[in-house]
């Protein structure tokens, strides 16, 4: 009686001991999902394929494919992120929403795991946009600035300054030799207020002064700027169009072979180097026009990777971001789709050189960089300027200038707006006393 | 008793229309925003203060209320016509009420997305024929003065048919026997439609402008596809000002003060036309 008691009693033991062994037996891998928009989603499907075989059984990493167009993500990480429990661990952020999002407290420093020597790796252009209040929030995914795109079967020589661009563009339309002029982006959205940063700079000006916060479009250089981009749909050296264009319709009249120039971002090589394209072998890329005297500037677009602070694995979460953005990811990224790369290096790499010959001009604009005001209000600013500019351009010019960008009274009333308004702004937010 | 059984709806009415509104009501006396850690601080009728003296909030009251007035009018008058054609017994009319639904049917996203191709300058259809007939470039989505024009047109041909149901529903209610007494008395047809036909049409074109202009004053999905609010702000809406200022600006006190101010307003307007139909005498004429 007493044994069968001691041969039960070690039976269960010995179930028990099984038991804890078998449940503690395969481990279950950290979830880790990341939010990105669907051609950067595309784009890493084979990397995040790679990760999940290299850290089988301890971390599983999925990318979901959010809306294509840029404020449609946003809105989608907002509204989950407002209801205060996100499934994502991290996000892929374009560089105008960092303030906000780390002002709302949304966002977990990456500081802890990407020191100063990480940071000194990459190309002026990508180190920018990644900071707020001295903290890293966001670590760069894809390098990104507005770069100009000419057509060497119509020049000799791409333009440097504002008066030659004009000049060449509205020759080449006056002789039929192309439809169009210059194509850029004039529709009342964010690509405009990127559009006139670059002009901005380019005759002097800034939106933003880094010393001060205080804003500087009451210039007049801003006036001049504007100006300047009026008298180009006035004088015919751009259609009347660009004022609804945004880049894809920009791309789509350059790559038929009806523009002589286009503003526009690096992805845009790729896309006219396909066999479709009307304009392939004969475009070159340069940095946007400047005055004589002054810098050529080329607006930050990047995307990069932010840490959600809500995110219960950031150890593993941060896992998935070195890896998408590694030289290795970055290289592949770039040779498969084209997306340029962070890593100074990178530009130099042979490689990478051979397949596109854009590459070095690209890394000469990304020298070239400018942001867009660093602020948490940043998207209502760019509001005011966006409407005012946007009407400043569809309005009937009141006076045509000969010289190009002499500040008419209509552009230096509609930066004043833009000045007043955003001082408004400021206070009745409570941004400013 | 009859409260009883309505206690249902009205639980249901209190939940998802009531405490909405009196929350965005309370909202509105408060900075909550980016620049609060969006945390809601009570700031007296600072939001208030602000709307009356936002220029664009006005502005865009005016739009909405412009586009809401005109394209709700011009569907009335294409809703009925198409009603009375379709109330008429003729061959291959119930294939023709099938397929003058169609518009209402699809997403209005899609179709914002279809009249921005269609209006695209240079390589929409429209841009086409216009340079065909040497009449182009037309930029209609970039002059300030027509755009909306625009909008309005892609509003009338998706919701007319709408209305033309309510329309066609009550033209079924009007008893065969009253048109033919009229004839019997001598009346001609076109005195028959404005003694016999819209009088007792009244209740349903009454309906149906209510429902409309509510909708229309709430104007979003199409606007934000189609133009953006551009060019220059000419076709934006109070509604996307309202979500401009929360999803965009993070700005959520202020949003809900536009929205307020925005429901305000359309109850001032749909009272004001109330009283106006009361002082016409029009809802007397509508008992029978």
């Amino acid at each position: 009686m007493r044994r069968s008691i001691r041969i039960v009693g070690g039976l269960i033991g010995l179930l028990f001991v099984l038991a804890c062994v078998a449940w503690s037996g395969p481990k279950q891998p950290v979830p880790v999902s990341i939010l990105m928009p669907a051609p950067y989603a595309d784009a890493s499907t084979q990397l995040v394929k790679a990760f999940n075989r290299e850290h089988r059984g301890s971390i599983q990493l999925e990318v979901i494919r959010g809306p294509l167009e840029t404020e449609s993500i946003s809105d989608l990480a907002i509204s989950s992120l407002l209801l205060g429990d996100t499934p994502f661990d991290a996000l892929l952020m374009d560089v105008t929403w960092l303030p906000k999002y780390a002002e709302a407290g949304w966002l977990e420093p990456l500081d802890p795991w990407f020191d100063q020597s990480a940071l000194d790796q990459l190309i002026l252009g990508a180190r920018l946009g990644n900071h707020y209040n001295d903290h890293l929030y966001r670590w760069p995914l894809g390098a990104d600035v507005g770069v100009l795109y000419w057509r060497k079967d119509l020049m000799e020589a791409p333009p440097s300054t504002p008066q030659q661009l004009s000049d060449i563009a509205i020759k080449l339309v006056q002789s039929n030799r192309v439809t169009n002029g210059f194509v850029w982006q004039g529709r009342q959205y964010e690509g405009l207020s990127c559009n006139f940063v670059e002009v901005l700079h380019g005759f002097g000006g800034q939106w933003i002064n880094p010393a001060n916060g205080q804003l500087e479009l009451d210039s007049t250089s801003a006036a001049r700027a504007a100006e300047w981009m009026q008298s180009l749909i006035a004088t015919g050296a751009s259609p009347r169009a660009v004022t609804n264009y945004s880049e894809s319709d920009s791309l789509q009249a350059f790559k038929a072979g009806d523009a002589a120039f286009m503003r526009n971002w690096p992805y845009a090589w790729a896309e006219l180097q396909k066999p479709e394209s009307n304009v392939r072998g004969k475009v070159g890329i340069t940095l946007m026009v400047a005055e004589p005297g002054q810098s050529p500037a080329a607006t930050v677009g990047s995307w990069g990777l932010s840490l959600l602070k809500q995110s219960p694995h950031p150890e593993a979460a941060v896992e998935a971001i070195r890896y998408l953005t590694s030289e290795t990811a970055q290289r592949e990224r770039f040779l498969n789709q084209g997306y340029t790369p962070t890593s100074q290096s990178l530009f130099t790499d042979p490689d990478l050189v051979a397949v596109s010959s854009a590459l070095p001009q690209i890394a000469k604009a990304l020298e070239h960089s400018v942001s867009r005001p660093p602020s948490p209000l940043y998207a209502q600013l760019s509001d005011l300027l966006q409407r005012q500019l946007n009407g400043l351009l569809t309005a009937e010019p009141e006076q045509t200038n000969i010289d190009v960008g002499m500040a008419t009274d209509a552009s230096a009333a509609a930066m004043n707006r833009v000045q007043t308004k955003s001082d408004m702004l400021l206070k009745a937010t409570g941004a400013e006393a | 008793m009859t409260v009883l059984l309505a206690l249902p709806a009205l639980l249901l009415m209190a939940v998802v229309f009531g405490w909405p509104m009196l929350r965005y009501a309370w909202l509105s006396f408060h900075a909550d925003s980016v620049l609060t850690g969006l945390v809601p601080i009570p700031n007296g009728g600072a939001n208030w203060l602000r709307l009356l003296t936002d220029s664009r909030f006005w502005l865009d009251a005016g739009q909405t209320s412009r586009f809401a007035m005109v394209s709700v009018g011009l569907e009335l008058i294409l809703a009925l016509a198409i009603a009375l054609l379709l109330d008429q017994r003729w061959r291959g009319r119930s294939a023709v009420r099938a397929l003058s639904l169609l518009p209402w049917a699809l997403p209005t996203t899609m179709m914002a997305l279809g009249w921005r191709w269609i209006f695209n300058t240079p390589y929409g259809p429209i841009e086409h024929l216009a340079e065909a007939a040497g009449i182009g470039p037309l930029n209609l989505l970039s002059t300030p003065a027509v755009t909306w024009m625009v909008t309005v047109l892609a509003d009338v041909w998706k919701t007319t048919p709408f209305i033309t149901l309510i329309l066609l529903a009550g033209l079924q209610t009007i008893p065969e026997d009253l048109y033919a007494a009229f004839r019997l008395e001598g009346g001609t047809a076109f005195q028959a439609l404005r003694r016999v036909t819209i009088p007792l049409l009244l209740p349903y074109i009454l309906l149906s402008l209510l429902f409309r202009l509510a909708q229309a004053f709430g104007v979003f999905d199409l606007i934000q596809v189609l133009t953006g609010g551009g060019p220059a702000g000419t076709t934006e809406s109070l509604a996307l000002y309202a979500y401009l200022n929360g999803m965009r600006f993070l700005d959520f006190g202020y949003s809900a003060t536009v929205m307020i101010g925005g429901f305000l307003l359309l109850s001032l307007l749909i009272l004001l036309g109330a009283l106006l139909l009361r002082m016409t005498g029009a809802l007397r004429a509508m008992q029978p």
